[in-house]
């Protein structure tokens, strides 16, 4: 096929892409700099203003604060919780290993809205955790578990849980087994191998689910909204009711951006930080 | 020992991803007014409820509808997408894979927003399901494009050179020798595809028209306001039918978990 008949092969996907994807983020790049609208998503003009509002405000950006520390939270506890099954879900020789990977994918399948709705059942005031605490007498009042930050990041961990097990598993089991036997066989020592030869070998599985995480834990809308309700909200909560309820546009989009931004920056100073350690 | 504990904090784990969605699928079958766990007495009265509610159903509909269209869309345009860039793409082969990957790697909430002003501007807004379906391909395109182009990896030019050398059309090249070999990865995707986008909230929140609230949106809007377990018996009545669908799926043709 020639060089032009082989280019058709891209061009659906192109025009996708392009007019769908690149042009509306110039579009909202440039929206976000327009006047509010009265009655209309927004008015004639621009104005630095939705910008100086967010940054000259502390509630916007103590909670642009608070978004980012629940991310960097979650990612924190994901990646606890989930290094240890990666590594036993990349051993070949596991029994039952097809069982514990659909384990894992499971939540992928279950719906974010469903699932989080399952966490406002458990965490509840009388929710499955209190209600049970309280049952053995171990409580009197129900613990705080929901309507705060502490709920959300729960939930997050959840959430997005597959998300840091599956990258590290993938990069686990393309390490050749015979490193960690012939550093084994130098004298090295169970904890040593793990620190020292295999945790820097799983490395860019940790980074691509670390980012992952922070990212779609960052602009995560549903969870926060119902595990945080009226009293905790994220930015992207906020955002989503400058868009709906208060049909405030071109402030959604500054702050949506705003939030992207930080976000990305972060994502930046994350990989120049661990490649600095780890090479 | 040291691996008795690992087991174990595995299944701790395990434990922990399978909870929330053993209370949902458990509340789903209490016979009282509230939505309590363990249920108090059996019944499937809430079931029944679901099945004569209106919303809901129409809210199914609307999901089902938009995952098969969005769904065909990302299948072709993806599979084209892959086919160019494992056997054509030559030097620009990064950059069609981060083009092709982008609606994954950039925040959906902002994604959202930018095709909410876009529709705007040129006049279509959200009077239409276009936009919402525009979303949902954007959103389905990198899950099909990933699995299309890892199954075309163990494919050899050389075998289309044969079958042309031995007289084959383009499209009989096409038809007998790579469809065969990229269609558990098309199968696959589509898989994938129609799952993210029965999930996909915050672009159907923002671009949903008038009347088509799919069933994550119908049922995020009624946990808001309601505490009864339909939307309980709602949500286990999805999770079997997508289990269901993927371990068919699984069985028939076995699907490949591919790296992100």
């Amino acid at each position: 096929m020639t060089q032009r008949k082989t280019f058709l092969l891209l061009l659906p996907a192109g025009v996708l892409l392009v007019v769908f994807l690149a042009i509306p983020y110039v579009s909202v790049f440039i929206s976000a700099f327009r006047v509010p609208g009265q009655g209309t998503p927004y008015g004639d003009g621009y104005t630095l203003a939705n910008f100086t509002r967010i940054l000259g405000d502390w509630f916007y950006l103590g909670q642009a604060v608070n978004t980012m520390l629940i991310g960097a939270v979650t990612t924190l506890a994901t990646l606890v919780i989930g290094l240890p099954v990666a590594f036993q879900l990349a051993r070949p020789d596991l029994k039952l290993r097809g069982l514990f990977y659909g384990i894992v994918l499971s939540p992928l399948l279950v719906g974010i809205v469903i699932r989080s709705y399952g966490w406002t059942i458990l965490l509840g005031n009388n929710g499955v955790i209190n209600r049970t605490l309280r049952g053995w007498g171990w409580i009197d009042g129900p613990l705080p578990l929901m309507y705060n930050t502490l709920g959300i990041v729960i939930a997050l961990t959840h959430v997005f849980l597959p998300f840091m097990i599956l990258p590290i598993m993938a990069a686990v089991q393309g390490i050749d087994p015979s490193v960690a036997s012939a550093a084994r066989s130098l004298g090295a020592r169970r904890p040593t191998v793990i620190r020292r030869v295999l945790l820097p070998l799983a490395m860019p599985g940790i980074q691509s689910g670390c980012i992952l995480v922070f990212v779609l834990a960052l602009s995560s809308y549903v969870t926060p909204a119902l595990i945080g309700g009226l009293r905790v909200k994220t930015t992207a909560v906020t955002v989503v009711d400058a868009m709906i309820d208060t049909f405030q546009w071109p402030f959604g989009a500054a702050l949506a951006l705003t939030l992207s931004v930080l976000g990305g920056a972060s994502v930046l100073i994350f990989a120049r930080l661990t490649r600095m350690k780890w090479k | 020992m040291g691996r008795n504990i690992l087991n174990i904090y595995c299944l701790a784990v395990y434990a922990f991803l399978l909870a929330p969605i053993f209370v949902v699928v458990g509340a789903s079958f209490n016979a009282g007014e509230f939505l309590t766990f363990p249920p108090q007495g059996l019944s499937l009265r809430w079931y029944f409820t679901f099945f004569e509610n209106e919303v809901f159903l129409r809210a199914i509909g609307t999901s089902l509808w938009i995952a098969a269209v969005a769904t065909v869309f990302s299948v072709v345009i993806g599979t084209m997408a892959a086919i160019y860039y494992v056997n054509f793409a030559g030097r620009y082969k990064e950059a069609v894979r981060v083009a092709a990957l982008s609606p994954l790697l950039l925040p959906e909430i902002l994604t959202a927003i930018a095709l909410l002003f876009f529709l705007y501007d040129i006049g279509i807004g959200t009077k239409t399901m276009f936009g919402l379906l525009v979303g949902h391909v954007l959103m389905t395109l990198p899950f099909v494009f990933m699995n299309v182009s890892a199954s075309l990896e163990s494919y050899d030019t050389d075998w289309s050179m044969a079958a042309r050398s031995l007289g084959a059309r383009p499209w009989t090249r096409f038809r007998r020798i790579m469809l065969p070999l990229i269609k558990p990865g098309m199968i696959g995707g589509a898989l994938f595809s129609f799952v993210i986008s029965f999930d996909i909230f915050t672009i159907s929140l923002l671009l949903k028209s008038i009347g088509t609230a799919t069933l994550p949106i119908q049922l995020f809007d009624y946990l808001k306001t309601n505490y009864t377990p339909e939307a309980a018996a709602v949500s286990t009545l999805s999770i079997v039918a997508t289990i269901t669908v993927v371990v068919i799926v699984e069985k028939v043709i076995g699907l490949k978990m591919h790296k992100f």
